[in-house]
């Protein structure tokens, strides 16, 4: 039996009483991170193989390593191009996406840095609210840009020692030269460690987030939508509109429960 | 010493080489060079013709092992051939003069030969505390160089350590010793044929280059010839089936070992090495590390001493963390903490939402019951 909304205990609602939704994660934004996820997890896979071939394979036809090495080749060009769209849509995105919401640039940012800080550093009970990422977050997304960018680099210098392309080796040949061969794929090596340990931790803090500041920040990476309290909605709203920016409201979309399709007047309040 | 008018076919003659052992040569030459066959005729009448230019030998910070390499090949007779090619006037293991005698040859072919004879240096050459570490008749190694290469018509520096300092350079490099292209900048027709040894195969190439087309062959950004150092190790490796396959020796002497896996597990560094050693081979085309079993150290490669060891592994000692550790363990450690932490963060976060929820339940008023009463 379907139950209607009405019968769901006002606890459950979701998005509870009073909540706006606002489309906060657009799909290049989304398509970037899970093509980037799924690449991470299939270049740690192969490229571990290649650095300690850890299974032998049998039969006479057996083609393990040069299996690992395609996917691992396919793989990291899917990775670079999802890198590329998602620094692209840092310059073209909406306001969530920008490049500023990686490193804290205004005050408020440097503020909220510091707010969240003591969140995590338990100074505080509850977290700092968001629309976008926390300042925390945004700087620590910078940090896997930066090993992204050392990956897509390293990688890219090394292979050109396979391939021997003067194109390739036109525009990436000054890294060998900078730094031995050798050091690259150390670096290589070392730096998807730290991508690990960016992994582990990203999954507990959006679980972290999604519960304690129950804006469903966890289904926002698959729908793109967050939710937020009215006021808190006003609140952002004037900070925009402070700033000639107009994007906020185009994104505010009609949600079930706190009903609000942007423009001008403010948002119903509740139901 | 030979009197350098005298020319190859006499010379040739003298050492009792047949015209089918010469031609013999050339074609290996013309193989070695990566030339088509069209080239054979015109290595053999050029070098037929050739006026036996004259050559000198320098050796300074060296275990004369290039010298030694040069020797040992006898089968094409690299050796006869070089030694006939050019009129080798200094070669303090090969002459037989010694002391003034012999430092006066040196002298007299830079005084009267200069810009036309051939200089190849061997060793490096210390710079450190005014270059005290190698003096030769009371000359430091960097002043004869200076001297002396500046006014050979061409400069061969063969071995890692006259290229780039190899094993002398290497750190701590107490000497303070450099290749020759840094000892004395600015050398005009520099060769580097990098290898420890050098392959006097190419050597030999290199020279018949040179005397067939009076110009050195094309050369990589390390001035080496790409003939010789164009090519991946990796990619011309007979084991290399073995490698895409994924069989690999594990230990030395396994069954693996003695099938001729692959030696990427036990450190090879053929991947990131450029040689044509698989190809051109030791002891007359015998052989070569790899195929013997034993890894590639990258003999060939830009200071390889510092840069590719450790040789019996993958990968480099990470600095600061002592020889023993591997790039494994502090990947696998730096993930370890991350996950220790968030642990650590998870039981923060629990506590703190179980003293929040307290603090709270403590803050609210009872119920006021009695007015229910
Ligand atoms: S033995 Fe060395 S050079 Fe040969 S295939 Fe294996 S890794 Fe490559």
């Amino acid at each position: 039996m379907k139950k209607s909304p009405t019968h769901v205990p006002p606890e459950w609602q979701w998005p509870a009483h009073g909540q706006v939704r606002i489309y906060v994660w657009q799909w290049p934004v989304r398509a970037a991170h899970w093509i980037i996820f799924v690449t991470i997890i299939s270049l740690s896979f192969t490229g571990y193989y290649m650095h300690s071939p850890f299974v032998t394979p049998h039969g006479k036809t057996a083609y393990l390593m040069g299996t690992m090495r395609f996917v691992h080749l396919l793989s990291g060009f899917v990775f670079l191009a999802a890198v590329l769209v998602r620094i692209i849509w840092m310059f073209i995105g909406n306001r969530w996406s920008r490049w500023d919401q990686f490193i804290p640039t205004t005050k408020a940012r440097i503020k909220d840095f510091l707010a969240t800080g003591r969140y995590y550093g338990y100074m505080s009970w509850a977290p700092p609210r968001h629309i976008g990422h926390n300042a925390i977050a945004g700087f620590s997304y910078a940090a896997v840009y930066g090993m992204a960018v050392v990956e897509i680099l390293t990688g890219l210098a090394l292979l050109s020692n396979v391939l021997g392309n003067r194109t390739l080796a036109f525009f990436i040949g000054w890294l060998p030269r900078l730094i031995d061969l050798q050091w690259l794929r150390e670096i290589h090596f070392l730096v998807m460690f730290g991508l690990w340990s960016f992994f582990v931790y990203h999954v507990y803090m959006a679980m972290l987030v999604s519960v304690e500041e129950e804006n469903g920040v966890m289904e926002s990476i698959f729908t793109g939508y967050k939710f937020l309290s009215e006021s808190e909605l006003r609140q952002a709203k004037t900070e925009v509109d402070g700033t000639g920016n107009q994007q906020l409201v185009d994104h505010v979309h009609r949600s079930e429960c706190g009903e609000y399709h942007g423009g001008d007047s403010p948002p119903a309040s509740g139901m | 010493m030979t009197a350098p008018t005298c020319g190859v076919p006499a010379a040739l003659q003298v050492r009792g080489v047949s015209r089918r052992e010469f031609v013999r040569f050339c074609s290996s030459m013309a193989a070695t060079l990566a030339l088509p066959p069209k080239y054979l005729g015109v290595i053999a009448s050029a070098l037929a013709k050739a006026d036996r230019p004259i050559l000198v030998w320098l050796e300074f910070q060296d275990c004369a092992g290039n010298s030694e390499s040069m020797l040992r090949s006898s089968n094409p007779p690299v050796t006869e051939f070089v030694l006939d090619l050019l009129s080798w006037e200094y070669h303090e293991l090969l002459m037989a003069g010694a002391g003034k005698q012999a430092e006066d040859a040196l002298e007299r072919v830079v005084r009267e030969h200069a810009g036309q004879y051939i200089a190849v240096v061997e060793g490096a050459i210390p710079t450190a505390d005014g270059g005290v570490y190698c003096t030769i008749g009371g000359k430091t190694a960097l002043d004869i160089a200076k001297h002396v290469c500046s006014n050979a018509v061409a400069n061969i520096a063969v071995g890692a350590c006259a290229w780039d300092g190899g094993l002398v350079r290497s750190n701590p490099n107490p000497t303070g010793a450099l290749g020759l292209q840094d000892a004395v900048p600015g050398l005009k027709n520099l060769i580097n044929l990098g290898g420890c040894p050098h392959n006097p195969a190419n050597t030999a190439a290199v020279l018949v280059h040179y005397l067939t087309f009076h110009e050195l062959p094309a050369l990589d950004e390390y001035r080496r010839p790409l003939f010789a150092y164009g090519d991946i190790i990796h990619d011309q490796c007979e084991r290399r089936a073995h490698y895409d396959a994924g069989r690999f020796v594990e230990e030395w002497g396994d069954e693996g070992h003695r099938k001729g896996y692959c030696l990427y597990k036990m450190g090879c560094k053929g991947p990131e090495a450029t040689y044509n050693c698989p190809t051109v081979r030791w002891n007359d085309g015998t052989s070569w590390p790899v195929k013997a079993g034993h890894g590639c150290i990258a003999c060939a490669s830009h200071r390889f001493w510092d840069t590719k060891s450790p040789f019996y592994r993958r990968l480099p000692s990470v600095p600061g963390f002592g020889v023993d550790v591997t790039a494994d363990q502090i990947g696998w450690g730096i993930t370890g903490l991350a996950v220790t932490a968030m642990a650590a963060q998870v039981v923060g976060d629990i506590v703190r939402d179980k003293v929040k929820a307290r603090k709270e339940n403590a803050e609210t008023p009872e119920p006021p019951q009695s007015r229910q009463a």
